[in-house]
This record gives C-alpha cells, sequence and structure tokens, in this order.
C-alpha cells in the first residue's frame, strides 16, 4: 500500500465511489484520510453536500410552467422546434418533446438543451426556498427571543392586575390606559413581524414596545 | 441652614358671610397650610423634589440659596423641605393611610441658583422648569413638563404627560407612551426624544456634529429646516409617509433602513448634523421654515 500526500489526494479521490472498496488507490485513500484531518473533513462536507442533493432529487419540485414556456420560446426561436404545445406543459409532455422531435437532432445540443433547462430549472427555484427559509430563520429567532418575554410580562400583568385595589387612583388609571396603548403597539409590530420576518425596522419596534410594557408594569408595581 | 414661616392664609369674613355657597370653598382654604423656607447652598447644589401631585414651578435666581413655598390643602399629608449638605431635598408626605388623590396635592414654588442639578418626580399635576443651566431630571406620569432656557444634560419621562422646551441646550433625553413633544428655538447639540402615541415637533438650530433622534410609534413628527441648515437626514416610517420639503444629495450606498417602509434619505448642504426620523405608522414631515 502507497501512502498519499495531501497534494495527491485530489486526484486519487474519487467523490463518485465510496472510498471504501477495497482497490489499493483506496486503501491508500483510506489510509490518507485516518491520519489527516483536513481531508476527512472535506470528505465528510463532500458527503453532506451529496446527501442534501438526494435529499433535494428525492423532493422533486415541480418547475413552473413559465420555464417550459421560456425554453420553448427560446428553442423556437432559435429554430429547433416549431410546433406549440396544445396543453399545459407537464413531465410526459418534457419526456416526449426530447425523446419524439428532438429525437432527430444531434446529442449535443440536446444535451445543452437539457443543461440549460436544468439550470433554469435551478435558478428559478433556488430564489423561493432560500427566501422561504430565510424568512422561517429570522421568525424563528424573533420568537425564540420575544416569547420568554412576553410569557414573563404576561405574568408580570397577571400579578400586578390581582393585586390591584379595587379603586383606582388617576394615575393608575393612566398607567393603565397607557398600557393598552403599549399592548396594542406590542399587537401591531408582532403582525408586522410576522409578515415580513426580516424587517429589523418592525423587531425594533417590537423589541421597544416590550421594554415599555416592562417599564410600565414596574411603575404600576411600585404604587 | 434653614428659615421657616409658616404664613396664614388671608380670609374674607364678609364674602364667608353673605355667600354662604362660597363658606364652603371659604372654610377648607381655612386650612390650607403655606411653607416657606429658605436654605444656603454652594455652587452646583442638587435639589430633589418628590410630589405625587401638584404643580411645581422652578425658577432659577442670583441668590446662592434655595427658597421653597409650599402650598398643600389636606391634613393628611405634609411637607418636608430639608438640607443636606450641598443638597436641598423637598418632599409630599402621605401621613394618613386611607387619602384621596385630591388631599394628595401640594404645589411647590422654588427658586434655585442658576447652576443648581435638579431632580424632579411628580405623578400628576405640572412642571414648569425656567433659566435652570444645571442636569435635570423629570419623571412623571401624567404631568406635562415644561422647560424654558434650560441647558445641562436633560432627561424627561413622562408616561402621558406632553413635553414642550423653550430655548433648551445642551443635550436632551426625552419619552414617553403618549405624550406629544414640542422642541421650540432648539439649541441642543445631542435630542432623542421618543414617544409611542404622542407628536413631536421640533423646530431649531442643527447644530454642527449635533444628533437628533425622534422616534414615535404612531403620530405626527414635523421638523423644520432653514436653507443655511447642514445635516445628513435619514426619515423611515415603516407603514405611514415621509414627506420632506428639502432638497437632498441622495447617499452614495443604499442604507439598510431604505428597503423597509417609506424612507427619504439623504445629505442637504455639507451634512454636518445627523437627523435620524423614524415612526412606525406615523407621518414624518420635513418642512421649510417659514
Amino acid at each position: 500500500m502507497t501512502t498519499v500526500a495531501c497534494r495527491d489526494f485530489l486526484d486519487r479521490f474519487d467523490s463518485s465511489d465510496s472510498p471504501r472498496n477495497g482497490s489499493p488507490a483506496d486503501l491508500s485513500v483510506q489510509a490518507h484520510l485516518r491520519h489527516c484531518p483536513s481531508c476527512r473533513s472535506f470528505v465528510e462536507d463532500l458527503g453532506k453536500i451529496r446527501a442534501a442533493g438526494a435529499q433535494l432529487a428525492a423532493s422533486d419540485p415541480e418547475p413552473p410552467a413559465r420555464i417550459w414556456f421560456a425554453l420553448r420560446a427560446e428553442l423556437e426561436k432559435e429554430g429547433l422546434i416549431s410546433d406549440t404545445p396544445s396543453e399545459v406543459p407537464s413531465k410526459s409532455w418534457l419526456a416526449e418533446l426530447f425523446s419524439g422531435k428532438f429525437s432527430v437532432l444531434p446529442r449535443p445540443v440536446l444535451a445543452g438543451g437539457y443543461l440549460a433547462a436544468l439550470l433554469a430549472i435551478a435558478f428559478g427555484l433556488s430564489g423561493p426556498i432560500n427566501s422561504r427559509i430565510n424568512r422561517q430563520r429570522w421568525l424563528d429567532g424573533t420568537q425564540s427571543s420575544t416569547e420568554p418575554l412576553s410569557a414573563q410580562l404576561m405574568s408580570a400583568e397577571k400579578a400586578s392586575f390581582s393585586s390591584w385595589p379595587a379603586s383606582e387612583t388617576p394615575v393608575t388609571a393612566s398607567l393603565h390606559q397607557n398600557l393598552e396603548i403599549v399592548d396594542n403597539y406590542i399587537s401591531l409590530c408582532e403582525n408586522s413581524v410576522r409578515e415580513d420576518p426580516e424587517n429589523e425596522l418592525a423587531r425594533e419596534y417590537l423589541y421597544e414596545a416590550y421594554q415599555q410594557k416592562a417599564d410600565l408594569l414596574a411603575q404600576l408595581n411600585d404604587r | 441652614m434653614s428659615t421657616a414661616q409658616f404664613l396664614p392664609l388671608r380670609f374674607n369674613w364678609k364674602t364667608g358671610l353673605l355667600a354662604p355657597g362660597l363658606l364652603l370653598v371659604a372654610s377648607t382654604a381655612v386650612f390650607a397650610h403655606n411653607i416657606e423656607k429658605h436654605f444656603k447652598v454652594e455652587p452646583r447644589s442638587v435639589v430633589t423634589i418628590h410630589n405625587p401631585s401638584g404643580k411645581v414651578v422652578v425658577k432659577a435666581w442670583t441668590k446662592s440659596e434655595v427658597m421653597v413655598i409650599a402650598t398643600h390643602t389636606s391634613d393628611k399629608v405634609e411637607v418636608d423641605a430639608e438640607q443636606t449638605g450641598n443638597r436641598v431635598d423637598v418632599m409630599t408626605h402621605q401621613i394618613s393611610n386611607s387619602i384621596s388623590p385630591e388631599d394628595l396635592r401640594a404645589d411647590y414654588q422654588i427658586n434655585v441658583p442658576e447652576d443648581a442639578e435638579l431632580q424632579i418626580h411628580d405623578d400628576s399635576g405640572e412642571v414648569s422648569v425656567a433659566n435652570v443651566l444645571g442636569d435635570m431630571n423629570v419623571e412623571t406620569v401624567g404631568a406635562g413638563v415644561d422647560l424654558e432656557d434650560a441647558a445641562g444634560y436633560l432627561t424627561v419621562r413622562t408616561v402621558g404627560g406632553s413635553f414642550q422646551c423653550i430655548r433648551c441646550a445642551g443635550r436632551l433625553e426625552v419619552s414617553s407612551i403618549s405624550g406629544s413633544f414640542k422642541l421650540l428655538s432648539l439649541r441642543s447639540y445631542h435630542v432623542h426624544a421618543q414617544t409611542s402615541k404622542g407628536n413631536i415637533l421640533l423646530d431649531g438650530e442643527f447644530l454642527p456634529n449635533g444628533i437628533y433622534r425622534l422616534k414615535n410609534y404612531s403620530g405626527v413628527i414635523e421638523v423644520h429646516f432653514s436653507p443655511g441648515d447642514s445635516f445628513d437626514l435619514s426619515a423611515t416610517s415603516l407603514k405611514g409617509k415621509v414627506n420632506s420639503q428639502a432638497s437632498l444629495i441622495p447617499p452614495a450606498h443604499a442604507h439598510p433602513v431604505s428597503k423597509f417602509g417609506n424612507a427619504i434619505l439623504g445629505t442637504f448642504n455639507a451634512g454636518h448634523a445627523k437627523v435620524e426620523l423614524s415612526s412606525f405608522d406615523g407621518t414624518i414631515n420635513i418642512l421649510k421654515r417659514e
């Protein structure tokens, strides 16, 4: 078994196979991996990327119809096809398109068209998916930071109201009235954050409203 | 060192006898307590005032002395004014467990040296301070606060009380929930004003390197400027409108706030001061001074 240096590792490492198939080259690669944390980390990352790719493929997202129309329009413009599909495009239509009328085209042209279609799908889908993931992350972050605060304030408010005498002075009435105002703003801000979780201004207003509520409750408790 | 004088209230017996309806008013006034105290102080004295309800009027004078005149009508409260070193503490005490809001009321007229530092707490009523140049902290619930020709580090917090500041200088920080603010003929180099439901009006000089931050949730923020002013402006209303009469040079780089809500950003003249206006769903107006 020969030993492998890091600089040779990439040349000898075949990413399409697992480095555990027992061939001499793979054994040397495996030996290197056992002793080199950097290359091991690289292979692990590669494995994660592969797994993520497989997961994405398994979900089999249906591309929007506009992709197929755009693709078809481009092919028609280049004179590669002339017919217009009569029905809503579907995957079977695509298969027919590539296996039927395009069968006369040279393979490299077909491959290029297919690749272009895949790229268009990837770009078309990655924007909305990333955006959704980002939104969810922001929402989760805001919720995890505000939920305990909100719960604490609610319990402080309950405690404050339960120990409160029946008759109110003008000062405590004013505090309660302003507490209602702040509660209303908290509700408005929470809605805004839910609608647009990435909006840092809305979050800032929400946090400040919580702060105001805490100040008001502290003032009420002091009396 | 202090001297105290208990001033008897004048009572018009003729009115009391001729108009029995007025007798009640007059007899209430018979029990009014007026207290006047004087305290010699050194420069940069501190005066603290704690009054649950009533009017607090503070004025600067040229004497090295603090004068406290207090008036209250109820026997259920008493007024204390004491000196500890260079500090004078003025306080309204509740001396009965059962007391109505009206009984709590005490009014003060206080004269202090120009450089005195003030700490005022007045829940309801009114606070008015004029010509005091020392630092100042005012806290109220419903009481409105009026400052005139004040300087130093001014911090004002109200819950529902309005705030007005005429010819204020120094550093100003004011916050409220539902109070409105008027900052007129302002000469401050640092202003941070925040209210939830109130309006904010700023009409004054934008000093070079000054920072002016006004913020509310709803209501109107209005800022007046002159053609000779110089400031960098950032005005953003998340759900409301922003109107500006200033011809601004747009910023070189996109500002992060510009992607949220309605925003007007840019530089007016050389941009020496920084003006940041922000509202949740209120309107922001940047208007040319008439």
